[in-house]
């Protein structure tokens, strides 16, 4: 294996494999990068076998061949070479020789035949997700997705495809969150991947300006980004029927501006954040709707005017749910509905329904 | 002069109540009780073993065992010179007759609690010091109960009455007075000690005797020429401060009958972690011998942590090697205070620690993590799962059923040990063969 490549292009080909690489594993290949060369092309690969990233790399290709180096010794090294071009060549055990300007490195490397393949998919179900929306529908879900395994499957975010509509769906028990917006038609899917793959995609599709498309097989997804492309297993089993939990009737809806009211429980999390459950009370009336919170810390007591219709309500929530998604919503007026003080709170937008949040209240006896 | 006290600022006048209202707490006499139950295990032995009574007998571990010391012997024992702490063998040698009962010790925290409730009929503000003695500030009880000396007996009366125990009981001003006079006379004493008193009474005594004063620092007293109580309220402070420090100026205060330190009630919020080790009877190096053990202590900690309405979030454990080497580890958990959770922790912690190499003396579980207050039963998150509409669709509801289940089923064993004592109802892997 013997090639040329710039500084630059081997730093971004670095990070973006490296993503991929697990700091600890059981099978010490896998903490390093696949370089190989083969068919004019180079390619840089890291896995841990839960997801895998391989992107190429641009390049003046002497030679084919392939090793494996350490990531994390590689990912520093990279860094602090000069601005200059960079060659590579693989000599007898292993031996990689990485020259730049006057330096020249000698690193260990590991065969790579070694190495595990990426599994090839073909998948029956191809398509083109636009990318700026499915990055902010990423962004949008992903901090309702469960944070212990005591039901795996909601440690993934449910991607369905349907009749050109592209949703994500995460939920923990206590919330849900669910975005959804256009895409292309003639494609029906249902799927759940894992909470890491999407924080990794989110990451890929914040650098790359390609179009992203998806390929699903049974129990896997590959998502590529031009010369990037991402394997990662999908979750087994159904998740939960979230249609049931959005109720589809209320009894009182409040419009209300979204910065007042995030505000306004971030000033509440701090006199609640000694509690328990982050307890903010909230009572709408008229319209007028007061909150209040205590703790041993002392306590909060505001007002903020909104419009109401229906009955009014008196109902208190982790105000840690609340702020968690007022943060990602970019609308400066939401709606809120309600039924009763011991069911679900659905926030959504006052036109269209790009997004649907529910949070469920904590039951609070007043003394 | 009148007029004078009526220009007052607000300032001035919070404090001139405030000095008013001292000046009322003078007029009335402070008054604790120390209240000491007399041989208390032994006793408590004696209201389930009436066999015992006039004959010598103690409290203590199996002689086979490291722990088999005397723990308590009762009266007559007493008059063939067994004492507490003494080895097992040496008491027999002294006394041949003696009957040894094993310790029992859930059954003597159940008595004790038992004694407590008797005593917060008197006064509402109790110190507990110890499993068996406790402080009672009585001021201004004599409306209701008259003289201290009577409400003493009445204290005794009942105690003796509905749970066959004795006590003796220490009347003063101060704690340490109340506690250095209940010593006098035992068993079934009722002894003042004013501080007008403690020239004849108090002043003569050897030092050891002191409340507070241990082996040691009785050994550096003598080293200094303190030999009673007396020498002790008389010399310098300066020499005491120097071979003693701080605690040397706190010992010369207490020899002169002051003692500031108030009854201070405790509360069930005050639990900040409940703990349960055992030093083993033997040495293990068997990880199914250390599971039970642990069972049995994750059994009591949820019980108790029940009982005081706690859940806790960290599950620790210690181990102690036959080296006396010692290693605690935690582990945060889903609240609880469900035995089967709190050793599942625990279990998990003692096999990532413990080399099993290397034999263990003792264990140790422990529950902290309270949560500050418990508002458990005013608020409470709703969780999706319960909604009627996803409980009926989803199969990992079972799991939640099982805790629910979980939760009424230990519930449901500590009301039968509660109500039929702690062997009514064991775990079959706890139980002894010949059971």
């Amino acid at each position: 294996m013997q090639f040329t490549t710039t500084k630059d292009a081997l730093v971004n080909a670095v990070n973006t494999v490296s993503k991929a690489v697990s700091g600890k594993t059981t099978l010490p290949i896998l903490e390093g990068i696949l370089f190989q060369v083969q068919d004019d092309e180079i390619f840089l690969m890291g896995t841990d076998m839960e997801i895998g990233i391989k992107t190429k790399l641009t390049g003046d290709i002497k030679r084919e061949g392939k090793v494996v180096l350490s990531a994390r010794l590689l990912s520093e090294l990279v860094r602090k070479l000069p601005e200059d071009e960079v060659s590579f060549i693989l000599n007898e055990n292993n031996m990689t020789k990485i020259t730049c300007l006057n330096s020249e490195f000698n690193i260990q490397g590991e065969s790579g035949e070694d190495f595990p393949k990426l599994p090839e998919i073909n998948g029956e179900k191809n398509t083109v997700i636009p990318k700026d929306l499915f990055r902010s529908m990423i962004k949008e879900t992903v901090f309702a997705v469960a944070k212990n395994d005591n039901i795996p499957i909601l440690t993934g975010e449910l991607l369905e495809i349907e009749e050109g509509r592209i949703k994500l769906v995460a939920l923990d028990g206590y919330r849900l969150a669910l975005r959804q917006g256009k895409t292309e038609e003639g494609i029906s899917l249902k799927e759940v991947i894992p909470e890491r793959t999407l924080v990794e995609l989110y990451r890929l599709l914040s650098l790359k300006n390609e179009d992203l498309k998806l390929s699903a097989t049974v129990n896997q997804v590959l998502f590529t980004l031009g010369d990037t492309s991402m394997v990662s297993s999908l979750l087994q089993g159904d998740y939960i029927n979230y249609k049931q939990i959005i109720p589809s009737n209320h009894t009182t809806r409040v419009k209300i501006r979204k910065d007042e009211l995030q505000s306004s429980c971030e000033r509440a999390s701090l006199m609640a954040r000694d509690g328990k459950n982050n307890l903010i009370k909230m009572n709408f009336s008229g319209n007028n709707l007061e909150i209040k919170s205590n703790s041993e810390l002392g306590n909060l007591h505001e007002n903020i005017t909104m419009d109401m219709e229906g009955d009014p309500l008196k109902i208190a929530f982790n105000c840690n749910y609340f702020i968690d998604a007022l943060k990602v919503i970019s609308e400066d007026e939401i709606v809120l509905e309600f039924t009763t003080s011991v069911s679900p709170c659905i926030l959504k937008p006052v036109e269209g329904d790009h997004f649907v949040y529910l949070i469920l209240p904590v039951r609070y006896i007043e003394h | 002069m009148q007029y004078a006290i009526i220009i007052l600022t607000i300032d001035n006048l919070s404090t001139v109540f405030s000095t008013i209202v001292k000046g009322l707490w003078l007029f009335m006499k402070i008054t604790i009780f120390l209240v000491d139950m007399n041989s208390f295990f032994i006793s408590c032995e004696g209201t389930r073993h009436p066999e015992i009574t006039g004959k010598p007998a103690a409290v203590a571990g199996d002689p086979k065992n490291r722990t088999g010391i005397i723990l308590t012997s009762n009266y007559e024992a007493r008059k063939f010179g067994v004492k507490t702490a003494m080895v097992v063998h040496e008491a027999l040698r002294l006394c041949p007759d003696l009957i040894l009962i094993p310790p029992d010790h859930r059954f003597y925290g159940q008595k004790s609690r038992e004694v407590m409730e008797i005593l917060s009929d008197f006064t509402p503000v109790i110190e507990q010091n110890s499993i068996d003695e406790a402080w009672l500030d009585m001021t201004g009880c004599e409306g209701i109960f008259g003289k201290p000396a009577e409400s003493a007996i009445k204290i005794m009366e009942r105690l003796k009455n509905e749970l066959g125990l004795w006590c003796s009981i220490g009347i003063s001003e101060n704690k340490f007075l109340a506690k250095m006079a209940s010593d006098m006379k035992k068993p079934l004493g009722i002894t003042e000690l004013w501080k007008e008193d403690i020239a004849l009474k108090l002043w003569p005594l050897p030092v050891r005797s002191m409340y507070g004063v241990g082996k040691q620092t009785a050994k550096k007293l003598q080293s200094i020429g303190i030999m009673t109580i007396g020498d002790l309220a008389r010399i310098n402070e300066d020499i005491l401060s120097r071979n003693l420090g701080k605690s040397g100026m706190e010992f010369h205060r207490l020899a002169n009958g002051v003692d500031n330190s108030p009854v201070i009630t405790h509360s069930h919020d005050d639990v900040k972690s409940i703990s349960r080790s055992v030093t083993l009877a033997e040495d293990i190096t068997d990880f199914e011998k250390a599971k039970i053990v642990l069972l049995r202590l994750s059994d009591e900690i949820s019980t108790n942590a029940r009982r005081h309405g706690k859940k806790g979030r960290t599950v620790q454990i210690s181990i102690k090697y036959a080296d006396f080497e010692s290693i605690t580890r935690q582990t945060t958990v889903p609240e609880t205070f469900l035995s089967q959770e709190i050793y599942t922790a625990a279990h998990e912690l003692l096999k990532k620690i413990w080399n099993t190499d290397l034999p263990v003396r003792l264990l140790g579980v422990s529950l902290t993590g309270f949560s500050k207050a418990d508002h458990s039963a005013e608020a409470t998150q709703l969780s999706l799962f319960n909604l009627p509409e996803i409980h009926s669709s989803l199969e990992t509801s079972v799991n939640t059923e099982n805790i629910i289940k979980q939760d009424l089923l230990e519930g449901t064993i500590d009301e039968l040990r509660q109500k039929y004592g702690a062997s009514m109802i064991k775990r079959a892997v706890l139980m002894k063969k010949q059971e």
